[in-house]
């Protein structure tokens, strides 16, 4: 036990180690655009000083708090959107590969979908479902859906022959193989579809909001950029990374959890968990 | 050549499994995987198939296994001809096929598990099973923390797990290196004798054939068939040494000359 938290401490200690040149760098960066515009090398009405982005930061965050309504509006676009889609996607992806004449009929929809350019799709969806959340939503549900169907489909028909040999020898039905064969080996690509399809669909409601909206983070950022208040838009800018960071690593959390046959550790923690639950049957 | 293939002496109750006429076309008949294959396995022997590469022994145990339907001819196990899968037979392929997101212990289950729902007595069978090959101390270990050696040992627990009499191995240990190889063959010898199976062992290895079985089917290739079956009476248990006598090189000689003969 003592020898575990000596080693985790140890690995704390390490990570902080490794972060400071990446602080250090940042501050070198921020510090030469400061000098910059002070020195009126870039031209601070364009291209805001840090110092004033980070006033705008205290400003719409603490002070005024301005932006809390919109950041969880477009939070809520883009999650549900995200929902939306990936449902349908794998939805799809399942059907499809269980009936080889649904996926022929399936596949050149996915694909007429894939190469239409989505953001062209904007004014559509705004015409069809509003200048509220609801065409937000669409957009966002439209620009995740192929990635996560291509990936899905792709993990579910990619299934190893020999394996599918092994089932068929054992004498597996259609059913079995699908959930104890089909399906965790296609987790790990529709998690890779899954995180590629909560950008997507991030991009998918913020461009919605951009073209016609009255509330999210795209609708302030376009305000504050017309009124030329850039460090205001900067900071408005950020709460966009910030949603992309909280949604991708949620997401990369679930992989990890869920996949978790892949890294050292998660092995590590399953194999004991089942030695525990041995050893918990056995005494019974 | 034709009368050394009816093995003459074989009382016909105690074949459990049997090929007359067998034959394969893959490709609308294209290729001729497999041609007029006629054989008998007797209860509890083993039996080596080997061959060049591409002479149909795969075909061959995929015809047995009830994974493919022959294009002529019948198989028939334990009476009744092969029309697919059945308990009574069980399969171990050249990879591991191991599910990664399993324990060894659960992927020894998987049989138990498509049958039905296990209980505690299939799990203590599959711990057993997992102290019979050497794993006992990695009941709880994940594939990828398995050596190839190891992984290929969890398969053959789960070979075994099925309870079927009838084991066929497609050249199990052919990935491995030599010296895992010659260990896991010497255990396997010991195991089927243990469980008192047949066995069907598949391998493009000659004194490795010949080492384990108590039958070898020589097979030569365009079209496949089964040229020649060499019986070899030699005394169990077998040290590795024995593949030095001369009884055995004499053994090796009549397999060779069969196999560059066609
Ligand atoms: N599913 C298949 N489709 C077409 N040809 C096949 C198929 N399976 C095997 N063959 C052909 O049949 C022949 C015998 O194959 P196989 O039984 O795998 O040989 P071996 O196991 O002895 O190496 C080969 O020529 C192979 O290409
Ligand atoms: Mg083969």
């Amino acid at each position: 036990m003592t020898n575990a938290t000596l080693a985790n401490d140890a690995r704390i200690l390490d990570r902080i180690i490794r972060f400071v040149p990446h602080v250090v760098l940042l501050g070198l960066l921020i510090g030469a655009w400061e000098l910059g515009a002070r020195t009126g090398l870039i031209t601070s009405i364009m291209i805001p000083r840090p110092s004033a982005i980070g006033g705008a930061i205290v400003k719409l965050y603490v002070t005024e708090g301005t932006i809390w309504r919109h950041f969880f509006v477009t939070l809520t676009e883009a999650v549900v959107g995200f929902a939306i889609g990936a449902s349908v996607a794998i939805g799809l992806a399942v059907a499809s590969s269980l009936s080889e004449v649904f996926k022929r009929y399936v596949i050149p929809y996915a694909i007429v979908l894939n190469v239409t350019p989505g953001i062209a799709l904007t004014p559509v969806v705004i015409a069809w479902f509003g200048y509220g959340m609801g065409s937000k939503m669409a957009l966002a549900a439209i620009l995740c859906f192929f990635p996560i169907f291509v990936n899905t489909l792709t993990g579910l028909v990619q299934v190893d022959e020999d394996r599918e040999d092994l089932f068929t020898s054992l004498g597996a039905s259609r059913a079995q193989i699908f959930a104890k064969l089909r399906v965790p080996s296609a987790l790990p690509l529709m998690f890779a579809g899954l995180k590629i399809g909560l950008t997507t669909a991030l991009i998918g409601a913020v461009v919605a909001e951009f073209a016609q909206a009255t509330d999210g983070v795209g609708v302030l950022m376009s305000r504050f950029s017309f009124q030329l208040d850039m460090a205001s838009s900067i900071a408005t800018l950020l709460s966009m990374t910030v949603i992309g960071l909280m949604l991708f690593y949620t997401m990369e959390f679930l992989d990890d959890r869920i996949v978790f046959w892949r890294r050292e550790s998660r092995r590590a923690a399953a194999s004991r968990a089942a030695a525990r639950t041995w050893s918990g049957q056995a005494g019974k | 050549m034709k009368d050394q293939i009816m093995a003459p002496d074989t009382v016909a109750a105690d074949i459990v499994v049997s090929g007359r006429g067998v034959g394969k076309t893959f490709a609308d008949g294209s290729v001729v995987a497999l041609k007029n294959a006629d054989f008998g396995i007797k209860r509890g022997s083993f039996v080596s198939l080997v061959g060049p590469s591409g002479c149909g022994k795969s075909t061959l145990l995929r015809l047995v296994s009830g994974l493919i339907a022959p294009s002529s001819g019948a198989v028939t196990v334990h009476g009744t001809p092969v029309t697919g899968p059945r308990r009574d037979i069980s399969m171990m392929f050249q990879k591991a096929t191991l599910l990664e997101w399993r324990t060894a212990l659960d992927n020894v289950l998987l049989p138990t598990e498509i049958a039905g729902t296990p209980t505690q007595a299939d799990r203590n069978r599959a711990m057993d099973l997992l102290k019979l090959v050497g794993l006992g101390d990695f009941a709880f270990s994940f594939p990828a923390q398995l050596s190839g050696g190891m992984q290929q040992r969890v398969a053959l627990a789960r070979l075994l797990q099925t309870g079927a009499d009838i084991l066929l191995l497609d050249e199990p240990f052919g990935a491995l290196d030599e010296f895992t190889r010659e260990r896991l063959n010497t255990e396997l010898m010991r195991i089927v004798a243990e469980v008192g199976a047949t066995t069907l062992f598949v391998t493009h290895n000659i004194s490795e054939a010949i080492f384990l079985a108590d039958q070898v089917f020589v097979m030569t290739s365009r079209p496949g068939q089964v040229a020649k079956i060499v019986d070899v009476d030699l005394d169990r248990p077998r040290p590795l040494s024995i593949q030095t006598s001369p009884a055995f090189n004499a053994l090796v000689a009549d397999v060779r000359e069969t196999l560059g003969a066609v």
